[in-house]
């Protein structure tokens, strides 16, 4: 049984006509992949101007950019900027009066893509990261992968290949390498550039790098005056473990869900919906209602215990270990409640494109209604318990403040986002799966710090459980899996979910080969990381991690700190434990002693 | 931090025996993979569908035997081959212990007899495989001759297959009067 999508009006149009009439020639070509996808195809040059009105003028955000070799299909090099057009807000409250001269939108929401085309003789594209800062991290990647050229952007370091990467190896590109090899090391030594902030009394301290005790390393660099941040660079990637290529290399484009739920420990189902429905999308088939109501209920139960986990750590972080266990204790019913629905505790291998492979019967139903109702007891009374401890509010109010504009500049995700005052939640924004058909709101606050960031979590765990128990109720009968759906080759489309963290985005492109022609995923960690150097300023090194842990990072190993005293010209290494037991205990500042100082 | 102390006893002792008292699985949970070599034919449809190569077939054409891979420190649980197996050779047990202090231990491996075509003496499909065929066809009701003229046609590889279909080919052709230099 195969449904097709059905012709519907079109969302986005007016965005579409309105670009034409401010750029007119520039806007090549369009084309729709879903009721609220276009791609529009614009002349290299206008690339930034196109992509800057749409983001801060039309209310855009950068959900993603993906690069793609398409010498083979038309000659070219291809990007494609992905966003989120949701109107401007401000504009909405006088939909009648015309301002600045702009027409003025309703709040339609659709993903525009914007595609350029880069000739392969000059490999140069005009950067958008200084029009608009949110493409920074983007345009660095695309440099590293396919070795395009952004001019004029303003941070030229690499981003995920190694410092002892060969240099004129792009890995992407569809002529350079099979995805099996292993080049062999240019240099010895890292060899990255730090941002170095150097002045009177200002100090440097390195947090990493290499440490895999969570599912990715970093190396964080502070820079301090006595106690207080004054800077931060960070370098992450030390474990990019290039799914793309060998989703595009080595499996068949049906295989890749079960790739696409190894990107994350916690949110792998959620990654896997959002490839799942990419492919759906670009061939034109939906899933049966039930296997939507499936994968809400299930994406739900990972963002119960992925919110559990972070407000565990948030205890931890302010020296309440008692809490923490406790939260551990309670997100295990979280993890039976995964294992009973899906057969594995992480909500591993469930999809398939077209559905789920497996429905909920009534038994396990009826054991996971009874869970719900323990743990919405159990983590009413924990969260009590956390906000009534005097610690966690001293600790938390204005401490890593996520400035609203800041936020706007940089496109962050999920509840780190929401924590500024920004209601953005892309299961109401751009609805898929069952969303749309229980009723829940959006959790958002404005205190900008951690304390919102957390009680956003705190919140939206409550959502969720109620979110699960109407799903479980409200499921239609029916089939859980479409098939007997065609292959079509060069189709692509984007597929979107709200994970615990934020949106997870991915675009993919079929090949003609049942596989991948090219497939860009992005966790929501990545829009989060750029975002966090603003947060950390202005705070003390006590509440670093602290800060650090309220993005919940997908990533979580931060070894040690190094501390470099730019006053006596000093380089402190402080083990990261050292960092971690100074932000619980807040006593004998590793930088004073020296005692643990052994650079 | 009374009620945090209430709290704790309140919930007592939350860790389980585990490893001193068996661990309970929830129904359908998807553990290590087992396979049953007496049902299993070879047919290598697992391989296929194993979306992190754990299991893997190799060939040995001198010999003539085909093998069968597990490797279970690729598995990732997700349970395709069960779906895709047509014997019901193998399912995910809820055995989740897979701890070894040799790598090897993860490894199992099933070996299978080919058959030699009858006409060039080439191994071309696991014995196992024809006689599941012609079981099927058995099964499916055709009659004892028909099966015999199947068992007949299965003996013989593709390749030459191929060839005695070329004269059969030909005398069609030659019959419907087509030129035999067109052939």
């Amino acid at each position: 049984m195969t449904v097709l999508t059905e012709e519907k009006p079109k969302i986005g149009q007016q965005y579409v006509a309105a670009l034409r009439a401010r750029f007119g020639s520039a806007i090549q070509d369009e084309a729709w992949q879903a009721q609220d996808q276009v791609t529009v195809t614009v002349d290299l040059n206008s690339t930034p101007e196109i992509v800057e009105y749409l983001y801060y003028q039309q209310g855009g955000w950068l959900a993603s950019m993906a690069g793609n070799d398409e010498r083979p299909l038309n000659g070219h090099f291809a990007l494609y900027y992905i966003l989120s057009v949701e109107g401007n807000p401000a504009k909405q409250v006088s939909p009648n009066g015309a301002q600045d001269g702009e027409t003025s939108f309703a709040s339609e929401k659709a993903y525009m893509v914007v595609r350029t085309l880069i000739p392969p003789h000059s490999l140069e594209f005009p950067a958008v990261a200084p029009r608009v800062p949110a493409a920074i991290w983007y345009e660095r990647e695309v440099r590293d992968m396919f070795g395009l050229r952004p001019i004029g952007l303003p941070d030229e370091r690499r981003l995920v290949l190694p410092d002892d990467w060969p240099d004129e190896l792009y890995p992407l590109r569809k002529d350079t390498m099979d995805y099996r090899y292993r080049p062999e090391p240019t240099t010895e030594e890292e060899t990255y550039e730090f941002i170095n902030v150097e002045g009177e009394g200002i100090v440097q301290i390195p947090l990493g790098p290499l440490h895999i005790t969570s599912d990715e390393p970093g190396h964080f660099r502070l820079f301090v005056d006595g106690e207080n941040i004054v800077d931060a660079d960070y370098r992450l990637f030390y474990v990019h473990r290039g799914m793309e290529k060998l989703a595009e290399t080595r499996l068949h484009y049906d295989q890749v869900t079960f790739l696409a739920d190894r990107i994350c420990g916690i949110c792998g189902y959620a990654h896997n919906v959002a490839y799942a429905t990419s492919i759906e999308r670009a061939l034109k088939i939906e899933a049966p209602e039930r296997a939507q109501f499936i994968r809400t209920i299930l994406l739900e139960v990972e963002r119960l215990h992925s919110h559990l986990l972070n407000l565990g750590l948030a205890c931890h972080f302010v020296g309440f270990d008692t809490g923490f266990m406790q939260f551990f204790r309670i997100r295990e019913k979280s993890m039976k409640m995964a294992e009973i629905l899906t057969g594995s505790r992480k909500t591993y291998g469930m999809n398939l494109i077209g559905g789920v492979r497996r429905d909920i019967l009534k038994e396990q139903r009826v054991m996971s209604l009874q869970l719900l109702s323990e743990l919405r007891e159990d983590t009413t009374r924990l969260v009590g318990m956390l906000l009534e401890t005097p610690n966690i509010v001293q600790r938390t109010l204005n401490i890593g403040r996520l400035e609203p504009q800041v936020a706007r500049d940089y496109s962050p995700v999920g509840p780190n986002l929401r924590g500024s005052g920004f209601a953005r939640d892309i299961r109401v924004l751009h609805p898929y799966c069952a969303y749309e058909k229980v009723p829940w709101h959006t959790v958002y606050k404005d205190g900008c710090d951690v304390l919102a960031r957390t009680l956003i979590r705190a919140e939206e765990f409550f959502e969720a459980a109620s979110i699960i128990e109407r799903c479980l109720d409200g499921m239609p009968e029916g089939p859980v899996l479409t098939e007997g759906f065609t292959y079509k080759p060069y189709q692509y489309a984007l597929g979107y979910v709200e994970a615990p963290r934020g949106e997870d985005i991915h675009w993919s492109m079929l090949g003609d080969n049942q596989k991948l022609y090219r497939w860009k995923c992005r966790a929501s960690s990545y829009n989060n990381w750029p975002a966090l150097r603003y947060m950390l300023r202005g705070n003390t090194i006590s509440d670093a991690a602290l800060i650090v842990a309220s993005i919940d990072p997908c990533y979580s190993c931060t070894e040690r700190v190094t501390v470099v005293d730019v006053r006596k010209k000093k380089v402190t290494l402080v083990p990261y434990k050292e960092m971690e037991r100074y932000c619980r205990e807040r006593k004998d500042s590793p930088l004073k002693s020296g005692k643990t100082s052994f650079a | 931090m009374l009620k945090l102390i209430k709290e704790v006893l309140r919930v007592g002792e939350a860790t389980l025996p585990y490893p001193f008292a068996p661990m309970e699985m929830m129904p359908g949970f998807r553990g290590k993979p087992v396979h049953d070599p007496e049902l299993c034919i070879a047919c290598a449809a697992c391989a296929i569908a194993c979306p992190p190569n754990a299991i893997s077939i190799t060939t040995d054409l001198d010999q003539g035997y085909q093998s069968w891979h597990l490797f279970v420190g690729r598995c990732i649980y997700c349970a395709r081959c069960e779906e895709v197996c047509p014997t019901g050779a193998i399912s995910l047990s809820p055995n989740f212990e897979l701890a070894v202090m040799n790598k090897d231990d993860l490894r199992e491996q099933a070996d299978y007899q080919l058959a030699a075509c009858s006409q060039c003496g080439i191994f071309f499909a696991p014995v196992k495989e024809i006689e599941y065929m012609l079981a099927m066809l058995q099964q499916s009701g055709a009659s004892v001759e028909n099966v015999a003229i199947a068992r007949q046609l299965l003996s013989v590889c593709p390749e030459c297959k191929r060839k005695n279909d070329i004269p059969k080919l030909a005398s069609l052709y030659q019959n419907n009067s087509v030129s035999q230099e067109a052939v």
